[in-house]
């Protein structure tokens, strides 16, 4: 009976965040956020001065990373030249949005967890009930909402870090290929849909991270110590989603098709 | 009026650079009390250990077997399909796995699942005074706290790499079997290009990042302060911290081993 107790629980705990995320998921294209949506776009300032420089820094430190890789993988094989294509594939179909996914759940996700959870456990959540203002739509449903209005633009934004970094890295840093070179290639093995997809894989991440982050918020209890745990708690589950997020993505949009100039 | 323009400017930065300088004392202290004689951490240091462990190990199964079907496994199959050189793929593996993901997708999880977990159980204890009863007890906190978990975190990140590579080359392995090749080229051309430096070299860069998330998260859970919220957010900052100091570190780290041991970047 005990082993059966863990998935069992597992079970539960997961249908109540697939329910609890469908109500928010409702409140939002329901359009009822928009009684709120003064407190969105609040929400919205708070992710972009809260969080935006520090999501930034991690791209461009992984796209340096990418960088060094590119230039010393290319050497080994005997074409320096063409650091680019590395770069190009590992920067914008992997590496941004992973970079993206972890500072979005360590920043953002478990940010969110912490507000909530302060709030639920002092009781303001409860204090907005009684004031007939349905809490969900006014906690959960504008930080999503925000997060939809701001996170693809800094996404973009952060493509662009971390093209730099590795542009740094590869042709500043390393030096074995002209900048011409390095961007001849660069651009090549990428086009719009791959941005496209790029995006969209990075903004899954983000909408199931902001979720994660509202759900563990909103239902932490316990006193002070609970909502360290429950803190705690929504970045495991967050860690998982990025890393299947990420893997699903490539499956679908690049496993059957490489999307590569290459042959017929 | 210049004054508090200054202020704006500079506060923060000195704030920072403060907490970076505590953090480097605490590491200090950390190192020093755990060589110098009473070892009384030893029951801790177990306990921290499996903790880890149990905590840990589902969570790093699944995250590097997608990073390493996904990422490395697809992609660079995909485009040495292409080629007709599927075969590489166990050479491509020694660069991404050892060398590159395996090491920080542990640190990525072990900061995220047993550094949070440090941070939320010191910061509670410390806003419920636990820890300032210690004191008062003549129980010294840095020796019977931090130093159990440094080295226990330092060991699983180290020993938990080791577990992170072979589950991330069996993504690898998984994503050659999709393509329908066999897996024979496979292992050929991984144990031809696999040496003895990129496993120390990917060894002991965890190990350091495993201290450098513990000594983070300890202390932001030790400075946790402000009631609930404060705890919540002592966990939302150790994790960014200790995130960008771990990639921070890996720049560096793999810039040097790659630049002073040009043997292992060969491709044989």
């Amino acid at each position: 009976m005990s082993w059966l107790a863990v998935p069992k629980e597992w079970l539960a705990t997961f249908g109540e965040i697939i329910s609890f995320c469908a109500r928010v998921v409702r409140e939002v294209l329901g359009l009822r956020v928009l009684r709120f949506f003064g407190e969105a776009l609040r929400q919205a300032g708070v992710l972009i001065l809260s969080s935006t420089l520090v999501i930034w820094g991690l791209i461009f430190i992984i796209g340096l990373q990418v960088g060094i890789e590119a230039a010393y993988f290319n050497r080994s094989v005997g074409s320096p030249a063409y650091a680019g294509v590395f770069a190009a594939w590992a920067d914008l179909r992997e590496l941004i949005p992973y970079a993206f996914g972890y500072m979005m759940a360590a920043k953002v996700g478990t940010g969110i967890v912490a507000e909530l959870g302060s709030m639920r456990i002092s009781d303001e959540i409860d204090a907005l009930e009684v004031m007939g203002i349905s809490s969900i739509t006014f906690l959960c449903a504008t930080r999503l909402l925000a997060a939809w209005l701001v996170l693809p633009v800094m996404y973009l934004a952060g493509i662009g870090a971390g093209f730099f970094a590795s542009y740094l890295a590869v042709v500043q840093q390393i030096g074995e290929v002209s900048s011409g070179g390095y961007f001849l290639t660069f651009w090549m093995f990428q086009n719009p849909t791959d941005l496209v997809y790029s995006i969209v894989k990075g903004m899954t991440m983000a909408t199931a991270i902001v979720l994660v982050g509202c759900y563990y918020g909103y239902n932490a209890g316990g006193g002070p110590v609970g909502v360290g745990t429950a803190t705690a708690k929504s970045m495991v589950l967050n860690v998982v989603l990025v890393h299947l997020i990420g893997m699903l993505g490539t499956q679908l949009f690049w496993g059957a098709n490489p999307r590569a100039p290459i042959g017929g | 009026m210049v004054r508090t323009a200054a202020d704006r400017a500079f506060l923060p930065a000195k704030s920072l650079l403060e907490e970076v300088g505590d953090m480097m004392i605490l590491t200090g202290k950390t190192i020093v009390s755990a060589l110098r004689p009473p070892y009384p951490y030893g029951g801790e240091f177990v306990g921290q250990f499996l903790f880890a462990l149990k905590l840990c190990w589902f969570p790093l199964v699944v995250s590097t077997i997608a990073f390493g079907y996904g990422a490395p496994g697809l992609q660079a199959a995909n485009f040495l399909v292409l080629f007709g050189a599927l075969d590489r793929l166990g050479g491509f593996f020694v660069l991404a796995s050892i060398r590159e993901f395996a090491p920080f997708v542990t640190a990525i999880v072990l900061a995220g699942v047993a550094g949070t977990a440090i941070t939320a159980d010191l910061g509670a204890r410390k806003i419920r005074e636990e820890l300032d009863a210690l004191q008062v007890l003549g129980v010294d906190p840095v020796k019977n706290l931090v130093v159990p978990r440094f080295l226990a975190l330092m060991l699983v990140t180290g020993l938990f790499n080791v577990y992170a590579l072979l589950f991330g080359i069996f993504g690898g392995v998984l994503a050659t079997l999709v393509n329908g090749a066999a897996l024979g080229p496979f292992w050929a051309t991984f144990f031809t290009n696999a040496s003895v430096t990129d496993l120390w070299g990917s060894v002991l860069k965890t190990t350091m990042f495993g201290a450098i998330i513990a000594i983070v998260c300890c202390y932001k859970g030790m400075t946790a302060s402000g009631g609930a919220e404060g705890v919540g957010r002592a966990v939302n900052q150790a994790v960014v911290i200790s995130i960008m100091g771990v990639f921070a570190f890996n720049y560096v780290f793999t810039q040097t081993l790659l630049a002073t041991h040009p043997e292992i970047a060969v491709i044989k």
